[in-house]
């Protein structure tokens, strides 16, 4: 049975209020390199010391994903959406006034991180519980924010940084942070809905939610790894800086097209949404191993090429693992479902590109970490095949309501 | 290296060094002849260059081939030398058996220097010693030949590295860190001095000014200035001294100190913009709710609970297990 369900109208204004708090959340973390070498001058500490503010942010919000997920099915995204904002901001701003660097720790890392994992999940499930047809479209729309929020957040925090040192670029960073407020308050009076689960932990002894995290744990530790390296390999090819940064911003605008075009596609639902998130996976896992292939050839031409598929690869990606949950596991548990994925990928995500840099750092460049991080993504593939009903034409029905639930 | 072009088209230029006396860092070549925008070296009056140990005196050789019209050579020097310049022209079309050259120092024509230059080897040199013993004998000098030709040596101690173009900026109160390095393929500097600019001249600063405020640390290749507690007072342009036995080598920076309000004026404006945006966020709600209560209880835009209640309804819509969220 096809679902009849919200599409749009509102929907469309939350996706507007996600894209802007994908931009404070995520975007914000991208920021941070610019604040290393600031640090690192006025604190006199090491880049390994400094490195760690960030990874703590990031880790703390993963992390705490769970948790966000739970207060906003226990009181309502509205709420937690809102009190995240607040703590994002207030991190930020007392990050201002550190004098040591264990106090970015503190600020910086554990109270903005607790902030952002306090909005995602909540806000996401929000936005996916308003769609029923167009939901990879919105998700993916909504997620775009992320490449290019970093892109335009660089020269910005640069000039601020330049004006008000490190400082004021946090306490104006802050008052930005804050902007997630209104956001949140965009979700609008929570009905009184029935949630069957404040941390929905009993998707974990189902297999095709166990199935899901497993392969987008997989896609995780291979997903970053162009991002991160693509620069590195393009100049390991002997193209100029120029040329090297150029495949990053045109693989950020396949992206951007890929997005779109699978948002629209999925949305058609011609196939069965399992089915094209394993293809995508499939061929984004191809397009990477491509990409070292193609610096073989030598051409420029052929690596932009290259670059181009795995950006709309990659994009055309995006979306899929999220706008799947409802139909994995219900509606009423995704929120509780997208905070645990959220911290149960993390890991690998953390793994991924230590890994990859190993592997540069033993054979000397990386073709062979391109060629790894693909094969996850094609393992991910073949994980995702096994799904039961994986074969069938159409959708299973949902799992039936678990009495285990938290 | 390449052989010489006899052709005056050719526009190889060759660079010949010869040390007569074998010491190293005497005068050394600057890699990179094609910048020319590095900040010219500021040349200081007041500050008498230190006693440097008592060396024999250096000699160097410079020699500088010219097929085009100019070319500009830098020269690196560390301490007091004597400097013998030498411009070789492959000379014009013309091909005149002799013509006269002279040398000039920072534009100003050097009167004794007229020569007339014969053609040797279908070359014309010209020469010079010069003596390069304190900071005054730095600069440019140029060797012309005729009207046609000239070669620029700017003569320099060497220069500092990178300078930082934008201004420093710092809060009152809080201390700022000021960095100056030399490179590290030049020479060593004997010492370093930090000054600030008092609107009329350099004044140094010393560790033990009262207050105890600045702090100058001292290495190799670089040095440091910390300036703690810092008024706006502090604000200026502050330079720092790279010492050589010829001269001192100057950078500068400017440091800007600011207040709080600074950064707090756009810091309210986004508060104020965000309180309004929620005070119109929530506003909106409570008169379009009113509007609905007032229209009758009917569908609520938001159908979260559609779905949910849908699909509940398969397993038990009413289970006791459900729980309800608050408003």
């Amino acid at each position: 049975t096809i679902l009849e369900g919200p599409d749009g109208g509102w929907g469309w204004v939350l996706v507007a209020a996600l894209f802007v708090c994908n931009t404070l959340v995520f975007g914000l973390m991208r920021v941070f390199g610019i604040f290393f070498v600031e640090f690192v001058h006025y604190f006199g500490e090491s880049a390994q010391a400094i490195s760690w503010i960030s990874s703590i942010g990031v880790a703390t919000q993963q992390f705490f994903s769970t948790v966000g997920a739970a207060l906003g099915n226990a009181y309502g995204a509205r709420v937690v959406v809102m009190a995240g904002g607040f703590l994002t901001g207030l991190g930020l701003i007392l990050a201002s006034q550190a004098t040591a660097v264990f106090h970015l720790y503190l600020t910086m890392g554990v109270i903005t991180g607790l902030g952002w994992g306090l909005v995602f999940a909540p806000m996401m499930a929000t936005v996916m519980a308003h769609f029923t047809r167009r939901r990879t479209m919105a998700l993916g729309l909504s997620l775009s924010s992320i490449g290019l929020s970093a892109f335009a957040y660089n020269p910005l925090f640069q000039l601020l940084i330049e004006s008000y040192t490190w400082r004021g670029a946090l306490l104006i960073a802050g008052a930005l942070a804050f902007n997630i407020i209104p956001c949140g308050a965009l979700i609008g009076p929570q009905k009184h809905s029935v949630v069957s689960s404040y941390m929905a932990l009993s998707v974990l002894l189902e297999r095709p939610y166990i199935t899901l995290v497993l392969a987008t744990s997989f896609m995780n530790a291979g997903f970053f790894v162009p991002y991160i390296h693509l620069v590195a390999l393009g100049r390991g090819a002997r193209f100029s800086d120029y040329q090297a940064a150029f495949l990053v911003s045109s693989a950020g605008i396949a992206d951007i097209v890929g997005r779109l075009f699978s948002g629209w596609f999925t949305d058609l639902g011609y196939f069965r949404m399992i089915h094209v998130l394993t293809t995508w996976a499939m061929l984004l896992g191809l397009s990477i191993a491509l990409l070292p292939v193609s610096t073989l050839t030598g051409s420029y031409l052929v690596v932009t090429v290259a670059s181009v598929l795995y950006g709309f690869c990659s994009g055309a990606l995006t979306a899929l693992p999220f706008s799947i949950l409802p139909q994995i596991v219900g509606v009423g548990r995704v929120m509780g479902a997208l905070g645990l994925l959220q911290m149960l990928e993390s890991g690998a995500g953390l793994l991924g590109t230590p890994l990859s840099g190993y592997l540069r750092d033993i054979t000397g460049e990386f073709f062979i970490s391109f060629l790894v991080a693909g094969s996850f993504l094609l393992v991910a593939g073949l994980i995702l095949t096994t799904q039961p009903h994986f074969f069938s034409r159409t959708d299973p029905p949902l799992p039936p309501k678990h009495p285990l639930d938290l | 290296m390449s052989a010489p072009c006899m052709h005056p088209s050719c526009l190889l230029l060759l660079l010949l060094v010869v040390c007569r006396h074998a010491h190293t860092n005497l005068v050394s070549v600057t890699e990179n002849t094609t910048v020319t925008t590095e900040p010219p070296v500021e040349t200081l009056s007041p500050i008498t260059p230190p006693v440097a140990p008592l060396t024999p005196l250096q000699t160097g050789q410079k020699s500088v081939v010219l097929t085009g019209e100019n070319h500009t050579e830098k020269v690196e020097v560390v301490n007091p030398v004597t400097l013998n310049l030498e411009c070789v022209w492959t000379g014009d079309n013309k091909r005149l058996p002799n013509i006269t050259g002279y040398w000039t120092k920072d534009g100003k024509t050097i009167e004794s220097s007229y020569s007339n230059t014969q053609l040797q080897n279908d070359r014309y040199y010209l020469r010079k010693e010069f003596s390069i013993m304190s900071e005054e004998d730095l600069g440019t000098y140029s060797c012309i030949f005729g009207p046609k030709a000239k070669v620029d040596f700017i003569l320099a101690a060497p220069y500092l590295g990178e300078m930082r173009d934008k201004p420093i900026v710092s809060y009152v109160g809080d201390s700022v860190v000021m960095i100056c390095k030399m490179d590290e393929k030049k020479s060593k500097p004997i010492n370093w001095n930090w000054y600030k600019h008092n609107g009329t001249s350099k004044e140094k600063i010393e560790v033990d000014s009262p207050g105890h405020r600045y702090k100058i640390t001292k290495d190799e290749k670089k040095t440091k200035l910390v300036v703690h507690n810092l008024t706006e007072s502090d604000s200026g342009v502050y330079f720092c001294g790279a010492v050589y036995g010829i001269g001192t080598s100057m950078g500068h920076m400017q440091l800007r100190v600011i207040t709080y309000f600074e950064p707090l004026k756009p810091f309210l404006g986004i508060l104020v913009e965000v309180l309004v945006l929620v005070a119109v966020i929530l506003l909106y709600e409570k008169t379009g709710s009113k509007k609905e209560n007032q229209s009758g209880p009917e569908g609520n835009p938001d159908q979260t609970s559609n779905l949910s209640h849908g699909e509940n309804a398969v397993a038990d819509g009413h289970s006791g297990t459900a729980r309800q969220r608050k408003v």
